[in-house]
């Protein structure tokens, strides 16, 4: 599309949204005219229950968000700043998280009012994607302006706060940290990962989409509850707002060009709604760490402590020593703990910590396969305001923290170039190595992950890329990418193909692995674990006791909060199906990659990769 | 409240609970490195495609740091390894062995190959065990070759 006439389409997007808002009066919500949806996507790509499916998890916030409300309406005393330095008592603490619930749960942050944090993000996942059609296709979600949608997998809350400021460990020559698959979200300002985590998606174009940062401040200044809000962090509202903020705030980003600042403050304002915005990230950092999120009440930690009654079963046990022994798991999801490497070896180790973590807080390249279902892939052309969200269409490659250290597309700018750019070379492909606990954690009604249980299963998806749709496949894949061994010598699942595109006789995801997204720098502590079938399902059986809000008094009731909140369909197993092939049926070919070899905004920006990249 | 004290409290607050954070329990400094560093298995070819080939080893778990590289010398000339390839691995601190795995790219099919291996930690210092020269052949065009009988 020609540039005059994307300046149309913005200008007129912008002038429809001034007819159609109204003045505010005090918290009055002004609902803005939202564009029509954009939908650049090949057919199958976006579910067929898409649009109930987006119904059904806003009216689940927004439940949610209610709670919240009813918890500050509760909340007795009042605390308020006391002593020398000033501390917020009593209920402090209560104070902080019900703030962070409130802001996560806030539909009214983004552009069209239409979309919390939390939609992405819902405690019956353990805070990852809750719709189980989506998890299935398109993997990345919709945005606030349907349906522009982001690159990867919502990624899960839980212990997000336990990530470091990203650093170089010049000892190890690694870096640790940060948030964001691609730790981009490095935590230098704030001093807290999840906290410039949570700034992310607001003000990213392809999920909330608001065109500047002072929008959330702007919104929360009508917010119900910033009484709240200036209670905890004593926030400055006192801002000289333009006549035309919310006709701006009402308006998805990339209406504005380049323009991040579209929100006319003077200097002393602008610091102010940054102040706020900043506030606005620890709140959510402090939810985070919080019992609401991070518990750490598994049945794996009422196991370490002891707790009478509390066993694991045989599987879980035998997953247990593999998970430390042969398949090698904990060397980057560490578990605080000691390792055994043959069956009755005894843990001679001390307990590192009593609260493990299941993360080395590092990266890796695990050598997934390109995803073609990822909807970024489709979104090349202008959307209804004239921005594209990709314009690297089916040439956009996924190189996780390289990318970031180059500041490239889809990601922020690296904070530290350029002391870190040389080093991007050696992290192409590495993506963030995420906590193993909560990743079976699913609601109630649809108590596991994995299909051909007999139990009806919660459909999620794993990695980055969502290409792992079974915690049976995610440990088969690092247990066979490379080779399998069998009497006669190794033989191998990896094929030179794409996704889409296995040989006849194999079986994708079960047989046949298409070959390595980035082959770049992948991981070879996994991958010819030599693991049986029965080997892999107790790992997967022990994955499942890192599942939070276990009760010993009543494990069949999680207590997990908000866990009871999924008011959608549990999946039932079809015929043939199995954890092994399941999601097979909406496996699609990947296009031929020679003819759209990787972009040169992404794979030609020196330090070039050290291979290149098809 | 005055807000001047209001924000270092907020500091205070927000500096106190990273300190408790776990996650100094977590990460702990690297291990005490190996004074002896031995190989105990192979090294021998895992697996070989027509461009691509991976050659695994058992050592004597190093110690040092947990991140460390596999890394291989090779070329097709046994006087002239003139190629090197590295692979990330994590060492387990509990395990008194750590098997290493290279992967090679880019090869040429139906083409052999000598090489020697050696490890060393992420910072770059060798673990100081080597390998004699041994050798494989990647397969042919579109084929896969693995050794036999399988090393462990």
């Amino acid at each position: 599309m020609r540039r005059d006439t994307r300046t149309f389409l913005r200008t007129a997007f912008a002038m429809l949204l001034g007819v159609l808002s109204v003045p505010l009066v005090g918290a009055v919500e002004v609902r803005a005219q939202t564009p029509p949806p954009y939908n650049p996507y090949p057919s199958g790509i976006l579910p067929a229950n898409l649009d109930s499916e987006i119904s059904r998890v806003r009216r689940e916030v927004q439940t949610i968000f209610n709670r919240y409300f009813a918890e500050w309406q509760a909340l007795t005393p009042t605390p308020t700043y006391s002593g020398n330095p000033p501390i917020l008592v009593p209920n402090g603490y209560d104070a902080q998280r019900i703030l962070g619930g409130l802001l996560n749960f806030d539909e009214n942050i983004s552009p069209f009012r239409d979309e919390a944090c939390a939609f992405c993000h819902m405690p019956y996942t353990g805070f990852s994607g809750p719709i189980p059609s989506v998890n299935l296709t398109m993997v990345a979600y919709p945005g606030s302006y349907h349906y522009r949608a982001a690159k990867r997998t919502a990624q899960r809350y839980t212990y997000s706060h336990t990530f470091p400021v990203l650093n170089y460990n010049t000892t190890q020559d690694l870096f640790f940290g940060g948030n964001f698959w691609d730790g981009r979200a490095t935590g230098m300002k704030l001093q807290a990962p999840d906290a410039e985590q949570a700034q992310g998606p607001p003000v990213d174009p392809l999920e909330m989409g608001s065109p500047d940062i002072a929008c959330i401040a702007w919104k929360l200044s009508q917010a119900v509850y910033r009484p709240l809000f200036e209670l905890v962090w004593g926030a400055d509202f006192d801002i000289n707002w333009p006549s035309n903020t919310e006709q701006v705030c009402s308006t998805p980003q990339g209406a504005f060009g380049s323009n991040t600042t579209p929100v006319a403050l003077s200097a002393v304002d602008r610091t102010k709604a940054t102040n706020i915005y900043d506030h606005w990230g620890q709140s959510l950092s402090f939810l985070e760490r919080s019992n609401d999120i991070s518990p750490f009440n598994s049945k794996f930690d009422w196991y370490l402590k002891g707790t009478a009654g509390v066993t694991l079963t045989a599987d879980e046990m035998a997953g247990y020593k593999l998970f430390n022994g042969k398949g090698n798991c904990n060397s980057c999801h560490v578990d605080g703990r000691s390792t055994t490497l043959t069956p009755g070896e005894t843990d001679t180790g001390n307990t590192a910590s009593v609260e493990p973590l299941f993360t080395c807080h590092g990266f890796a390249n695990e050598g997934l396969p390109l995803n073609p279902r990822i909807s970024l892939f489709y979104e090349s052309r202008p959307d209804g305001v004239g921005f594209t969200p990709n314009p690297d269409g089916l040439r956009y490659r996924d190189l996780g923290l390289g990318n970031f250290l180059r500041s490239g597309p889809q990601s922020f700018p690296d904070p530290n170039q350029p002391e870190w750019l040389p080093l991007a070379p050696t992290a192409d492909g590495q993506m963030q190595v995420m906590t193993a606990r909560d990743v079976a954690l699913t609601p109630p009604q649809c108590p596991t992950t994995e299909a051909g249980t007999g139990k009806p299963y919660f459909q999620k998806e794993f990695f980055h890329n969502g290409y792992i749709k079974s915690l049976k496949q995610l440990v088969h894949f690092y247990n066979t990418r490379d080779s399998v061994p069998n009497p006669n010598g190794y033989k191998t699942y990896a094929y030179p193909v794409t996704s889409g595109h296995c040989p006849a006789g194999t079986v994708e995801r079960v047989t046949c692995w298409p070959q390595p997204e980035v082959k770049n720098n992948i991981d070879m502590t996994t991958g010819a674990l030599g693991l049986t079938d029965t080997e892999e399902n107790q790992i997967v059986a022990f994955l499942e006791t890192l599942t939070d809000g276990y009760n010993p008094a009543n494990p069949t009731v999680s207590t997990y909060k908000n866990i009871d909140t999924f008011t959608g369909q549990c999946s039932t197993t079809t015929p043939g199906e199995t954890a092994s092939n399941q999601g097979n049926a909406y496996l699609i070919p990947t296009w031929n990659l020679a003819q759209f070899p990787c972009a040169a905004d992404i794979c030609d920006v020196p330090p070039l990769p050290t291979t290149p990249i098809p | 409240m005055n807000g001047r004290l209001l924000k270092p409290a907020i500091i205070g607050a927000a500096a106190s609970l990273l300190c408790s954070s776990p996650i100094l329990a977590q990460n702990p400094p690297p291990q005490k490195r190996a004074e002896h560093v031995e190989i105990t298995n192979g090294p021998g070819l895992e697996i070989a495609h027509d461009d691509l080939a991976i050659v695994r080893w058992t050592s004597s778990n190093p110690g040092g740091d947990d991140d460390h590289f596999a890394v291989i010398h090779y070329g097709t000339d046994p006087k002239s390894l003139n190629q090197t390839a590295k692979s990330h691995i994590r060492l387990n601190r509990g395990h008194p062995e750590t098997i290493f795995r290279v992967r090679m790219l880019d090869l040429k099919p139906d083409t052999t190959y000598y090489y020697r291996v050696t490890s060393m930690g992420s910072g770059g210092e060798s673990d100081g065990v080597e390998s004699s020269v041994n050798h494989f052949t990647t397969a042919a065009p579109g084929q896969v070759t693995s050794a036999f009988p399988p090393p462990e």
